[in-house]
C-alpha cells in the first residue's frame, strides 16, 4: 500500500517555533512600524514584544490561509497600535507637531530628527490609506511586495502600482528634487 | 512601460531594503536612472528619517517574556449549548454511555496507568529547567519544547507524569545560576528513582550564520538516575540541567544532561 504523501497542517507547537524564529528577524522591524505611527521609541518597543506575545496567545486561531505569519504579526501590530493612539487620545489630546522623541543623542541632533520626522509624517498622512499600509509595510515592516499583497489581500501587481504612486505623492510633498 | 517601471522599482526597492546603496541601483538601470533617482533619493530620506533600533535590552526583556508565556489552552464549550443539547431524551442516553465510560477509563487508568499531577502554586515539588554553558554562546536563541516529564517511585511500575505550565524554554536565557521553573505543584511523598523529560522540538538561531538548525534528541527523552526524595513539608526543587554541545565530529550539536548540575534539593515551605 502507498501512503499518502499529503503534507498535514502545521502543529501548534511548529507554528510556535515558527513564532520563536520571526522573533529574531522581526522584533526590531515591527518596532520601527510601530515607532513611525506613534513616534515613541520605548512605546514601540513594547508594543513590538506584546505584538507576539499576543500572537503566541492565539497561535489557535492562525491559519495561514495565504497571509504568511510575518503579515499577521504585522496586523496584530497595526491593532494594537490603533489602539495605543485611540487611547492616548482619549487621556490627552495631543497634537502631532508636539510629539517629541526622546534618545542619547545631543540636542541639536535629536532636533534635526524630530523635524525630519514630523515632515515624513506629515507627508504619510496625505496618502490613502492602502497607499499608506503599503509604504509602512514594505519601507519599515521590511516584507516583500508578495508579503505585502498577501497581507493586504491586493495583488503583486496592486502594490507595485500603489507603491509607485505613493512615493511619488511623497516626492511631491517632500519636495526631492528630480 | 508603466508596469516595467513597477517592477524594476519594486527590485530596487527590495535591494534598498537588503542593504545596497541608491547608486548601485542606478548603475543597474541606467535608461530608468533619471526617473528612478528621486523616487530612491525619498526612500532613503524616509527610512533615515525613521531610523530606529530597539535596544539589545528591551529585545531580550521581550523576547524572555515571548519564551516564559505559557500557551492559551483550548477554549470549552460554551455552557449555555451544553444545557440545550443536554434536555433531549437522546441526550440522557448518551450522556449514560459517557458516564460508564468515563468511569471504565479511570479505573482503567488507575490499574494500569501513571497518574497525571495537577500543578498548584502551593505544592511540595517544583521542576526547573536549567542550562550549562557549553556551546550555548553559538546560539542566538535556542527553543526546547518540553512535552512532559515523568517520574518513577521506588517499587513502583507507575510513572506519575506532570505536563509542564510552561513547555518552551530558551536555553541561552538560563545559563548558570539562571533557571525557568515549568511546573510547581503537589506530588505525593515518597522515594523516587527515575526522571524522564520529554523533549519534543529543539530549534535554534546560530549567531555566526543566523541559520536556523535542527537538534535531534535521540529517541525524544531525556532520563536522569539518581534517587531523591519528595517530603510533604518541604519543597522539593528538581533541576533538570541540560546543555548545548558541538560534536566534534561533523560540527553538529546535540544536546547533553548535565548530571553533575542536576538534581534535587529541599527548601521550606513559605507559610501561606
Amino acid at each position: 500500500m502507498s501512503r499518502s504523501n499529503r503534507k498535514s497542517a502545521p502543529t501548534i507547537n511548529e507554528h510556535r517555533i515558527q513564532l520563536f524564529a520571526l522573533y529574531e528577524e522581526y522584533y526590531d522591524r515591527i518596532a520601527r512600524y510601530v515607532y513611525v505611527h506613534i513616534g515613541d521609541r520605548e512605546e514601540a518597543a513594547d508594543i513590538a514584544g506584546e505584538v507576539f506575545l499576543k500572537a503566541l496567545t492565539s497561535l489557535k486561531s492562525y491559519r495561514e490561509r495565504g497571509v504568511p505569519m510575518q503579515g499577521w504579526l504585522f496586523r496584530i501590530a497595526h491593532n494594537l497600535t490603533v489602539d495605543y493612539v485611540r487611547k492616548m487620545n482619549k487621556r490627552r489630546p495631543v497634537p502631532a507637531d508636539s510629539v517629541v522623541l526622546l534618545g542619547n543623542d545631543d540636542p541639536a541632533h535629536m532636533a534635526e530628527k524630530n523635524i525630519a520626522f514630523d515632515d515624513v509624517s506629515e507627508a504619510m498622512k496625505q496618502l490613502t490609506t492602502e497607499q499608506r499600509d503599503v509604504i509602512s509595510l514594505r519601507f519599515f515592516g521590511g516584507l516583500t511586495s508578495k508579503e505585502v499583497g498577501r497581507t493586504l489581500g491586493k495583488s503583486d501587481g496592486a502594490v507595485r502600482e500603489m507603491q509607485r504612486a505613493a512615493l511619488e505623492r511623497l516626492r511631491r510633498i517632500m519636495g526631492v528634487q528630480t | 512601460m508603466a508596469e516595467d517601471f513597477d517592477r524594476i522599482l519594486d527590485e530596487c526597492i527590495d535591494r534598498i531594503n537588503r542593504g545596497d546603496g541608491l547608486a548601485d541601483c542606478l548603475s543597474d538601470y541606467p535608461a530608468y536612472s533619471a526617473k528612478l533617482k528621486p523616487l530612491l533619493q525619498s526612500i532613503h530620506d524616509i527610512q533615515k528619517a525613521c531610523t530606529f533600533v530597539p535596544s539589545a535590552d528591551a529585545k531580550r526583556a521581550a523576547r524572555q517574556k515571548l519564551h516564559a508565556a505559557p500557551v492559551k489552552r483550548q477554549p470549552g464549550t460554551p455552557v449555555l449549548s451544553f444545557f440545550r443539547v443536554i434536555s433531549t431524551p437522546a441526550a440522557w442516553a448518551m450522556v449514560a454511555v459517557l458516564i460508564l465510560a468515563i468511569v471504565g477509563t479511570l479505573m482503567i487508568q488507575t490499574v494500569f496507568n501513571q497518574p497525571r499531577l495537577v500543578p498548584s502554586s502551593d505544592g511540595n515539588f517544583a521542576f526547573l529547567i536549567s542550562d550549562d554553558p557549553g556551546d550555548i554562546d553559538d546560539f542566538e536563541y535556542l527553543s526546547v519544547i518540553i512535552s512532559g516529564v515523568r517520574m518513577q517511585r521506588v517499587g513502583s511500575n507507575n510513572w506519575l507524569e506532570l505536563t509542564p505550565e510552561i513547555e518552551t524554554v530558551d536555553l541561552t536565557q538560563v545559563q548558570g545560576e539562571q533557571f525557568q521553573e515549568i511546573w510547581r505543584g503537589h506530588v505525593p511523598a515518597g522515594q523516587y528513582t527515575r526522571v524522564r523529560v520529554n523533549i519534543s522540538e529543539v530549534k535554534g538561531q546560530l549567531e555566526s550564520t543566523g541559520q536556523i538548525i535542527d537538534i535531534k534528541v535521540p529517541s525524544g527523552t531525556v532520563h536522569m538516575l539518581i534517587p531523591f526524595e519528595i517530603t510533604a513539608d518541604m519543597v522539593t526543587v528538581y533541576t533538570f540541567d541540560i546543555t548545548v554541545v558541538r560534536t566534534a565530529n561533523d560540527g553538529t550539536y546535540m544536546l547533553k544532561l548535565q548530571i553533575n548540575e542536576s538534581g534535587a534539593r529541599q527548601d521550606p515551605k513559605l507559610p501561606g
